[in-house]
């Protein structure tokens, strides 16, 4: 019930700030904040409240939907997707923040589109009927495409575009392997079922399964993004408003990690184990390419984007060694990228509100003039290329050594990106705020301190303290 | 058969009750025909004869809901009304009603009179009626010339347009080809059959010898494919949809595509063709080339209605995937896919080409009887009148195929056949097909959400207009959420 009325409350608060802006200017940010803010608190007291242990996945609804298909409206949580609702919910707070003064224009269907996009990818992280899973994997991508099309930067037609059909026909074979999934679970118990828990007890011959994972592991892989699916991120993530980009790299592009975890490696444990070689062969160019690209940039949020893929890349490595080290530090991955790219997001909108331009060759010195701004980039950038301390270094070497006993030499190549980390990250930092002074910029304001400042807090937490996040196995594979 | 026992059978059929009940919505409708004919002689006027269409296609409408239940009936040899003839032939009413709205809007602004119009539009609803409960070939060729005739009509109307010409010539003469060359194609199936029934009596293995009954069933399927503008024969399309009145565009859109689609499923799955392997391989290419060639085509249009136009031969060849059964259990299942997915088209059809109308209505200057919408006529569209814009919205993502609309679940019914069919093809190009779609669909949707400099130009409409656009609204995303709704007449 709980999971329900947060979804839907969502959307129908999405629609109440959406009418309300109508009435009275300027009252939809502080009904999405304070949506956002009660129902957080609301799961989180749920979660601490419920007898239930989290170890594994606790139904919390199950009841018929479509009857023609056997398809139920059926929702599920465990610390997995805990944790990642939690950071949605955390981000969905901060992308209210940094949109505070930058949306200027039609305010209420603005936030409607957040609370709903935020809507449909709780929703996806708890659906456990695959017809579900599905219907708000794509359901998400409405509001979020909107955000993009609508209050983007000069070129966001075309970013939106292609950000919707690469979603949109990876996902459409995704789809396939359902329908082919619930087919073959008809064939061996002769009745329909789209239930996740149902799928796991199925045994299904590796030549079927093979295409199975592959229809799931291309809807994923596009999403994470992986090379050679990943061009539609530079594009999407610069054309997108700030907060637009902030929900794409925090929390999008951990619904294709979550589905490769849950859908891909528990569905298909052996077709993954066999296509494992392929997938960190994928990640580790991934790393290399994203950080290569990263470093040639000369556009803030396109130097961004390439670095997300190259840490995404570290979690699709770490996902296919089937090593509990590994897999742990891809969750801890997952959260530190979502807080790091997040950061870094805000930061190149807050730069971006001052000199409206997110050209590197713009900017220079603002150190001079924004010193607090400065260092807060100093920290998000040593965040993004893993310095310890910070909960990257923690995800992404764990990552490494858990991975390292099965694929020594992809762990030793990946390990280089790492190095490209480092430079593009000072790249990022030196051309914007080191260097002759060019112009002079506001420092942070209160709303802006506060958005720099709990990022960094819970950087700094995870990275110090990281247990918070590792104390739970997730599902670790016990190999 | 001869002529004597074929009448024997007719005279014994004829005198049941239920069959007549069976029919009793297309007699309504042929009925309605004559009566209005003697309304036109007893007095001209335009509110009557819109007023009386309507009541006429209500009645038909609500005697097909409650046939809904009946079981399967023959009248005849020549008619078999099952559910799935019900069941469209409702959609098919439906689309009339809507219809007739719409045009009673549209020949407001006109100076005459305008009768004939309105029984037009009845005799392609009978037509269409006879084709859905048709079982016999000979039935089949009168709705198919009742639809194409009363259609070339309907599509030059107003005789003042500077499309009127082309259009009325293009349609006559190509549904005049097409026609003859199914009518070649029929007679060439008896002569090896010996009869015209659908489902022939003759072992079928012995037909698949003959290459005179092949040819029959290709150059059937051709005339069809040109009714349903399959590529390639789809060259008449675009500019038919564009140089037509927006209402009859619609009814064309609707009527006409789902009472052929319909007549030929019926055709095809009485004779169990898919023993035939020539002839899955045909229709596979027909649905291949149609989905993809289709696509590309609308990728450049400007002209919104051009655009349907390709979009509606996409639409066609996804739908031609439930065609393709692998084996007499599957076919109950196709049905259902297929009813699913018509329904869905019309109700995307029906909101679109209403948005259409209005939007037409709105931009035409006193004096002008051309008025041609481009996609960026729709520029601004949502931030001037919400409702006419989120109407816009559902019907093109349900013809996207994305979720929370009823497109989407049409798709899903389609994939699923597909998959269980194992027709990998297929499922590859209406992947791609829907890739490619999206470009376009969505540049619709992204330039309704543009600035416009003239966003205080407010729309008006009629209530009955506004009543229409929010039971639409509504309908599609209800429908789309919860297909069990539809789902429960069509299992």
């Amino acid at each position: 019930m709980m999971l329900t009325i947060i979804i839907f409350g969502l959307l129908l608060c999405g629609g109440f700030a959406w009418f309300m802006e109508g009435i009275k200017q300027n009252s939809a940010r502080w009904i999405a904040l304070g949506s956002f803010i009660t129902f957080m608190v609301f799961f989180a007291f749920s979660i601490m409240n419920s007898p239930q242990s989290f170890n594994e996945l606790q139904l919390f609804v199950r009841i018929p939907w479509i009857s023609t298909f056997n398809i139920e409206y059926a929702l599920a949580l465990d610390h997995l997707s805990i944790t990642l609702i939690i950071l949605t919910f955390f981000l969905a707070i901060i992308c209210v923040l940094v949109s505070w003064q930058e949306i200027q224009d039609k305010c209420g269907f603005f936030y409607f589109n957040l609370l709903a996009s935020i809507a449909g990818i709780i929703g996806v992280f708890c659906a456990v009927d695959l017809f579900l899973f599905f219907f708000f994997w794509e359901v998400m991508l409405l509001p979020m495409t909107a955000i993009i099309a609508i209050w983007g930067h000069e070129n966001r037609h075309f970013a939106a575009i292609k950000f919707f059909i690469f979603t949109q026909v990876s996902s459409l074979l995704m789809l396939v392997a359902i329908i082919a999934t619930a087919y073959f679970y008809a064939q061996q118990t002769g009745a329909l079922s789209f239930y996740y828990q149902d799928w796991l007890q199925l045994d299904i011959p590796l030549h079927l399964a093979n295409y199975l994972m592959l229809g799931f592991f291309i809807a994923f892989a596009v999403k994470l993004p992986s090379v050679p699916v990943h061009s539609w991120l530079p594009d999407a993530h610069t054309q997108a408003p700030t907060a637009g980009s902030v929900l794409l790299a925090g929390v999008l592009l951990k619904t294709g990690a979550y589905g490769l975890i849950r859908f891909v490696i528990f569905l298909f444990p052996q077709a993954s184990q066999d296509f494992a070689p392929i997938a960190g062969t994928l990640a580790v160019v991934s790393i290399l390419y994203g950080a290569k690209m990263a470093f040639a940039q000369t556009d803030f949020k396109r130097l961004v984007a390439y670095s997300s893929i190259s840490h995404m890349g570290f979690v699709m490595l770490a996902l296919f060694a089937f090593n509990p080290i590994a897999y742990q530090g891809a969750i801890v991955t997952m959260v530190a990228h979502g807080l790091s790219s997040a950061a870094l997001f805000s930061l190149a909108g807050m730069v971006y509100n001052r000199i409206h331009s997110r050209d590197l060759n713009d900017m220079g010195g603002f150190w001079q003039s924004a010193p607090r701004m400065g260092g807060f980039a100093l920290a998000f950038a040593g965040a993004a290329f893993g310095l310890p301390g910070l909960a990257n270094f923690v995800g992404e070497f764990m990552s490494l050594v858990g991975a390292y006993p099965h694929y020594p030499m992809l762990v030793i190549l990946a390990a280089f990106g790492l190095i490209g980390s480092a430079i593009y990250g000072m790249v990022l930092f030196q051309t914007s705020f080191q260097g002759a002074p060019t112009k002079e910029i506001a420092d942070l304001s209160m709303r802006e301190l506060m958005i720099s400042g709990s990022l960094l807090l819970l950087l700094l937490i995870i990275g110090l303290y990281p247990n918070l996040l590792l104390q739970y196995s997730m599902g670790a594979p016990s190999l | 058969m001869n002529i004597a026992t074929m009448e024997n059978a007719t005279m014994s059929n004829l005198l049941g009750l239920n069959e007549l009940l069976a029919i009793m919505p297309q007699l309504i409708i042929a009925f309605g025909i004559a009566l209005s004919l003697l309304l036109i002689a007893w007095q001209r006027s335009q509110q009557m004869i819109a007023l009386f269409t309507k009541t006429i296609l209500v009645f038909a409408l609500l005697l097909s809901v409650n046939l809904l239940a009946v079981e399967t009936t023959a009248v005849t040899i020549l008619l078999k009304v099952d559910s799935y003839s019900i069941f469209t032939f409702i959609l098919i009413c439906l689309s009339a009603l809507v219809v007739t709205q719409l045009s009673s809007q549209f020949l407001k602004s006109h100076i005459e009179v305008h009768d004939e119009y309105y029984v037009l539009l009845l005799l392609v609803v009978l037509g269409a009626g006879v084709l859905v409960a048709s079982d016999h070939y000979a039935s089949l060729f009168l709705g198919f010339e009742l639809l194409s005739i009363s259609f070339v009509g309907l599509v030059g109307y107003i005789r003042e347009s500077k499309y009127a010409v082309e259009t009325g010539f293009k349609y006559l003469i190509l549904s005049a080809t097409a026609s003859s060359i199914m009518l070649l194609g029929i007679a060439l199936i008896y002569s090896q059959t010996g009869q015209l029934s659908f489902a022939p009596v003759t072992e079928i293995s012995h037909l698949q010898m003959s290459s005179f009954y092949a040819v029959g069933m290709l150059l059937f399927l051709v005339g069809i494919a040109f009714k349903l503008s399959l590529v390639p024969f789809h060259f008449w399309t675009p500019d038919v949809y564009q140089g037509a009145p927006t209402p009859i565009t619609l009814l064309m859109a609707t009527v006409s595509k789902v009472a052929m689609f319909v007549v030929l499923m019926k055709c095809l799955f009485s004779q169990s063709y898919f023993v035939s392997e020539n002839l899955v391989q045909l229709i596979t290419l027909l649905a291949v080339f149609s989905m993809l060639i289709g696509n590309t085509l609308a990728l450049k249009q400007d002209n919104i209605k051009r655009l349907l136009a390709y979009s509606s031969i996409a639409h066609m060849g996804y739908l031609l995937i439930v065609l393709l059964v692998s084996s007499q259990q599957n076919m109950a299942f196709a049905w259902q896919s297929a009813q699913f997915y018509l329904a869905a088209y019309i109700l995307a059809s029906l909101s679109i080409f209403t948005v259409i109308s209005i939007c037409e209505h709105q931009n035409k200057g006193a004096s002008e009887t051309d008025v041609q919408l481009s996609i960026d006529s729709f520029k601004g569209l949502f931030w001037r009148n919400r409702a006419l814009a989120l109407l816009t919205i559902i019907a093109v993502l349900s013809f996207a195929g994305i979720p929370l609309t009823m497109g989407f679940i049409g798709k899903f019914y389609l994939l699923s056949h597909a998959t269980t069919g194992q027709l990998w093809w297929l499922v590859a190009a209406l992947i791609v097909g829907s890739g490619i779609a999206l470009s376009y669909y969505l540049r619709i949707v992204f330039v309704l959400f543009d600035r416009n400099e003239n966003e205080l130009s407010v729309y008006s409409y009629t209530s009955t207009e506004y009543v229409l656009i929010n039971v639409f609204i509504l309908s599609g995303i209800i429908l789309g959420v919860f297909p069990d709704l539809i789902g429960q007449f069509i299992a």
